[in-house]
């Protein structure tokens, strides 16, 4: 039991790091598609290691069957959103850092 | 058939999400499968893709590789957060998706999207155009292991 708790805690712990890693990352990094970038670390690392953590704190019951679910249903659902908001970003006419700085370059160089 | 499996399924379901058997409760149960089941009945005769979605067995062998990628390339975007943005390069891609089976092409792009570091932008036509924070990313998804990993699993039948 003891083993198990210690387990857990450390699970949690790395799933609050990755958590609060992703939202630093959607300070720092430069432009939307990056950003996207830095919340799916939120998106896939935090919510396994979260709901991993948890799943150790079950006695395996009803419980364990519904974070099971709702981890399965993350891992679904979190990057259909993501991709839904990059691709009408990109319909909507949204450049990205790669295509737009090279013409900065250029743009000073004149 | 088709009936007789969602039946037990969402049986199934209902009764791991609530967890209670007082004859009632148990009944509003039944209730619910059968109006879902109903729905899904009327729905057979509006659907005209008969394609389904790969079966479970082919799941389990997917996705602890899956995890693993996640954590790998999830510890490198980490990284890439704490240390100085100016390593942040992004690009952008086309890639071809023509060899996967078309029913396992959204399992690719969301493959894509679920392992930080790369982003499915649009999926169209049998190719993935895919936004990376860095150009070895992009390198990596073209030398193509995901893509001989989904082929291996789903590409048996179809």
């Amino acid at each position: 039991m003891d083993f198990l708790d210690i387990v857990s805690s450390i699970l949690l712990l790395a799933g609050v790091f990755f958590g609060f890693s992703g939202a630093v990352g959607l300070f720092r990094f430069p432009d939307f598609f990056t950003r996207v970038h830095a919340a799916s670390v939120t998106d896939s690392i935090a919510a396994i290691l979260i709901i991993g953590g948890l799943l150790l704190q079950t006695s395996f019951d009803l419980n364990t069957a519904k974070l099971v679910f709702i981890l399965l249903f993350l891992l679904v659902t979190s990057p259909t959103a993501s991709h839904a908001l990059a691709k009408s970003a990109r319909h909507g006419g949204l450049l990205t850092l790669a295509e737009t700085s090279p013409q900065d370059k250029q743009e000073s160089a004149k | 058939m088709h009936v007789v499996k969602w039946a037990l399924v969402l049986s199934i379901f209902w009764l791991l999400l609530s967890g209670f058997i007082q004859p009632l409760l148990l009944s509003f149960g039944v209730i619910s499968v059968v109006v879902v089941l109903f729905t899904l009945k009327r729905m057979d005769k509006v659907e005209n893709e008969p394609g389904q979605i790969g079966t479970s067995l082919r799941l389990i062998r997917y996705t602890p590789w899956l995890i693993g990628q996640i954590f790998s390339s999830g510890f490198h975007v980490t990284k890439l957060i704490w240390g100085s943005p100016d390593k942040v390069s992004p690009a952008i891609a086309k890639i071809s998706a023509k060899d996967i089976p078309p029913s396992s092409r959204v399992l690719y792009a969301n493959s894509i999207t679920l392992t930080p570091g790369t982003l499915s932008v649009d999926l169209e036509e049998g190719e993935v155009t895919v936004h990376a924070l860095q150009e070895s990313s992009i390198t990596e998804l073209e030398e193509g292991q995901m893509e001989k990993k989904i082929t291996a699993i789903w590409g048996e039948n179809k």
